[in-house]
């Protein structure tokens, strides 16, 4: 089942490809037929724990189902169905249509194949098809591809060639490729090659998931995506590095010594992600680059909790890998249907569609609260248990560290909220319509699951506590959460209901309240009804503030902002380059340059003939 | 479906007394300020008259939805923060005593900093819609001083945390009531800097920057007259007189009834007022920096405190 599941990706996205060619409408019902068929097949006829084996030149392949894969691969065909829906509006009258449902197909496919792998061969082939298909997804549009292009594929490159060498290590060492096998017998290793193989595959997964030093592709990878492929870049894709890190943690890390010690260095690695990337979300004009960045940071979250790894840490960065795939991927659908309708995404530019763009807005506005982890949604959940997490921990320093990210997080939140859809609105900007109805509906669908899971999250803990029990660790039901209740071991409670119900009271009395003779009986002022104290603004003159508009704040953290790791690369490649300079003055690529070279070598082989030939 | 209604029922009793002490000390804030300005100052009940001329007026025009949704995220966040936070001690023996227990053990403090900014979150929505620049300008001086003051106050909390071993409200003030001790006099770093992170939060000179008055600007018109004022000013007191409760609650042990919750909670609110009427205004980013200076200090050195002693 698993095999035609990958085969009906694979075959489905050449199929689209060469339908678009035929018609572009043939292509768009190929497309959705591709993605929804299989994802259908995976949703009712695989169950977890099946396994097949492939043989295929001279090795064998196994794949399968564990209990931790199907939580993510959950994500990866949920959230694929829904931006294939959205994908098909978006890319109307789009160039270069077919490519992009060939590669949104194979991307899907890799992922869910990465997910089944059980052997190291398979998981790196897969690997390397997600790796090319986002690749050419992020050059797709064609700007910037020296600058974006190659950056995405040099960290890729590194992270590929650490988890090579990583297996190579443990493939002459242990003698097979099996995922199980290599973890179960990890303590046969040498003290060096254990230490040194979770390093390398960190490294590996650490490039995925964006974590720092390894995050430079990131923003600019992000922004530079198809909008309605970005949402599965950022939910599902970048997951994997989370995925492969969990895999680690929970096997190898654990049998080593030093295993605090690295974990301790990874959620310091993982804290400082999050609140460095915040502050340069914060700084950002572009909805893109925003969230980009954001997302840099909400992995940083993903993996403080990975690294901390008690049951409670574990289970808030579970659950954040799933409800950041919703609102994530909520919010970059609300950025693609913006560029869509207007053509630009920058801040600067666009003013006020809230009128215009109400669902829209309404998805941005649940999604943002989510994202900023303010109750009763889903954001919150993840968020309480992780601090409660740290705090049960003693990583004190940490916490402030997060809490801080979190806060200046609500910076950018309202930054891209106002960026959008406050302010004066434009008569440039009149003409602009809600969104087609099949981009609108995924994203209000996404948003809805932020508000269900913020007070039923049970929903998802219930797949999550399967996967951490199949990671080895004690069943957390009941114990660190019920029904709409979350605990923790020290006995703090949080329950969710009766907040909820008292939140939608208080809100919906004062909402009356003020709403009642609001609106009949008095005039609307439009953002252009100006009022005025002797200066009068012209009709042309749009006073929206919104150039540097975290200024102030951006002048508190100054010092910091002026260091980028970004730019310590680039000294590095200069050097580099310079390096390279160096030996092309060797290999000039001149014929005669390199006769040259050959009869120098002669000459030395005829001077030195003695000392070498006897 | 008796249950509920009796629960409501004690719900809108804490939010009026809620209203009428904060209201109160709103009055006695202005009388205060008057006086050392060598003013007389308003009579001490001049928010209810301004209350009540403000929710008896009629409006002249609205700006859209967005607006009046934000007044109400604004007051979701005081109603619940109340109906959170214990107003009376667990041991009082008050006979009034279960009318003000609510929500008090369905969240705890971690929720409450979350829930704290729900509010001014929404309130940034609808300031943003009338369109007028001066309210974005308001919302991002308010969100950064709220990054400023964050860090010492979770850094105090975090320090009362590991102490106890707890993140109840509920439970700290058991604990007081056992050991005899208020927390100020535990962790006395945590105190300083929860109090200077304080000045920041109830937004008195010299962190008034949020309210900082301009000159009379051309531009969209932004209107908050009758209700919406009525509401936001109801909620303001609301939220200050909920923020004093939870300091109260946190530092010195609760209060048993309503007589020494009022001195308890006075006393403390002058802390930020009189600092207040003496003090310049400072810049954003002086602000920001100011918190991240001294009281982040003292925080970190709560924190060692509480993981020392």
């Amino acid at each position: 089942m698993l095999t035609l599941i990958l085969l009906l990706f694979l075959g489905g996205a050449i199929v689209t490809w060469l339908g678009n060619k035929l018609s572009p409408v043939v292509g768009d019902l190929l497309f959705l037929a591709t993605i929804i068929i299989p994802a259908g097949m995976f949703f009712t006829g695989v169950t977890v724990g099946e396994v097949t084996h492939l043989h295929a030149l001279g090795l064998t392949l196994t794949w399968g189902l564990t209990p931790l894969s199907y939580l993510f691969s959950m994500i990866v065909v949920g959230l694929g169905i829904l931006l294939a829906i959205y994908a098909v509006p978006f890319m109307k009258g789009k160039q270069k249509t077919g490519a992009f449902y060939f590669n949104f197909t194979l991307s899907v496919m890799s992922m869910l194949g990465i997910l089944v792998s059980k052997d190291w061969v398979s998981f790196f082939i897969f690997w390397e098809i997600m790796t090319w298909s986002s690749y050419l997804m992020v050059v797709l549009n064609g700007k910037d591809v020296q600058r974006v292009g190659i950056k995405y594929f040099v960290f890729s490159a590194i992270g590929a060639y650490a988890m090579l060498m990583a297996m190579v290590i443990m493939n002459s060492q242990l003698g097979s490729f099996l995922l199980a096998d290599t973890f179960n017998n990890f303590q046969h290793l040498t003290t060096g090659n254990q230490i040194l193989i979770p390093i390398l595959l960190l490294v590996a997964f650490g490039v995925k998931s964006a974590m720092m030093p390894l995050h430079v592709w990131a923003p600019d990878a992000y922004s530079n995506a198809p909008m309605a492929y970005t949402g599965l870049f950022s939910g599902a894709l970048s997951k994997m590095g989370i995925y492969g890190m969990v895999l680690v943690m929970v096997t190898m890390i654990n049998q080593l010594p030093e295993g605090t010690l690295i974990r301790d260095i990874i959620a310091w690695i993982g804290g400082f992600t999050a609140a460095a990337a915040t502050l340069w979300a914060i700084t950002q004009d572009d909805g893109k680059k925003l969230l980009a960045w954001s997302s840099v940071g909400q992995m940083g979250y993903i993996i403080v909790g990975v690294a901390i790894g008690t049951p409670l840490a574990m289970l808030a960065a579970m659950f954040l890998v799933v409800v950041h795939a919703m609102f994530k991927g909520s919010l970059f659908m609300v950025v693609g249907a913006i560029e869509k309708q207007t053509g630009t995404t920058n801040f600067t530019e666009i003013n006020g569609l809230i009128r215009k763009m109400p669902w829209t807005f309404i998805s941005a506005l649940i999604s943002v609260i989510a994202l900023a982890g303010i109750p009763p949604l889903a954001g919150f959940v993840s968020k309480w248990m992780l601090y409660e997490a740290l705090i049960q921990n003693n990583n004190y320093i940490l916490v402030i560290l997060l809490f801080f990210a979190s806060t200046a997080g609500f910076l950018y939140c309202y930054k891209f909220l106002h960026g959008y859809f406050l302010g004066q609105e434009e008569p440039e900007w009149a003409h602009v319509k809600e969104a087609p109805v099949a981009m609108v509906i995924p994203m209000v669908l996404l948003a809805l699951g932020n508000f269900v899971l913020g007070t039923f999250p049970q929903l998802i803990f219930k797949p999550i506590d399967a996967a951490m029990q199949f990671a080895g660790y004690d069943a957390t039901g009941g114990r660190l959460w019920g029904e709409s209740v979350l605990f923790t071991e020290w006995g703090d409670v949080v329950t969710l209901q009766p907040i909820l119900y008292a939140v939608l009271a208080v809100f919906v009395f004062f909402a009356l309240f003020l709403w009642f003779k609001g609106t009949k009986g008095t005039r609307y002022v439009s953002t252009k009804d100006i009022s005025t104290s002797g200066e009068l603004p012209k009709e042309w003159e749009n006073l929206t503030f919104k150039v540097n508009f975290m200024q102030p704040f951006e002048r508190a953290i100054e010092p910091f902002l002026k260091r980028q790791i970004d730019k310590y690369y680039t000294a590095f490649g200069n050097g580099m380059e310079a390096l390279f300079e160096f030996t092309r003055r060797i290999h000039t690529g001149n014929g005669q340059t390199y006769a040259i070279y050959a009869i120098l070598f002669l000459a030395l082989l005829l001077l030195f003939r003695v000392n070498l030939f006897g | 479906m008796e249950y509920i209604l009796i629960k409501v029922l004690e719900a809108m009793a804490t939010f009026v007394l809620a209203f009428i002490v904060g209201m109160t000390y709103g009055g006695v804030v202005r009388k205060i300020t008057g006086r050392v300005h060598n003013r007389l100052g308003p009579p001490w009940y001049q928010n209810f008259i301004d209350a009540f001329k403000l929710f008896s007026k009629t409006r002249g025009i609205h700006h859209g939805a967005m607006h009046f949704l934000g007044a109400a995220f604004l007051m979701v966040t005081s109603v619940v923060s109340l109906m959170i936070i214990p107003i009376l001690a667990p041991g009082g023996h008050a006979w009034y005593n279960s009318w003000f227990t609510n929500l008090n053990f369905n969240g705890d403090l971690i929720f409450l900093i979350y829930i704290m900014t729900f509010g001014p979150l929404g309130m940034a929505m609808g300031a943003g819609q009338t369109g007028n620049p001066n309210s974005s300008i308001g919302v991002t001086r308010g969100l950064s001083q709220m990054v400023g003051f964050e860090i010492p106050w979770v850094m105090a909390l975090v320090a009362l945390m590991i102490t106890y071993k707890t993140t109840s409200i509920v439970d700290f003030m058991n604990i007081q009531r056992e050991t005899g001790t208020w927390l100020m006099f535990a962790n006395p770093f945590a105190f300083i800097a929860a109090v200077l992170a304080m000045l920041g939060m109830f937004r008195y000179s010299p962190f008034d920057i949020v309210g900082a008055p301009t000159e009379l600007a051309s531009g969209p018109v932004s209107e908050n007259g009758g209700k919406f004022l009525f509401t936001m000013m109801s909620s303001g007191s609301v939220f200050t007189f909920a923020k004093l409760v939870l300091y109260v609650d946190l530092f010195m042990g609760g209060a048993n009834n309503l007589i020494m919750l009022v001195v308890k909670t006075f006393l403390l609110y002058m802390i930020p007022v009189l600092y207040g009427i003496v003090s310049p205004r400072y810049r954003t980013e002086q602000a920001v920096r100011w918190f991240w200076g001294w009281p982040t200090f003292i925080g970190l050195l709560a924190i060692l405190y509480a993981v020392m002693f």
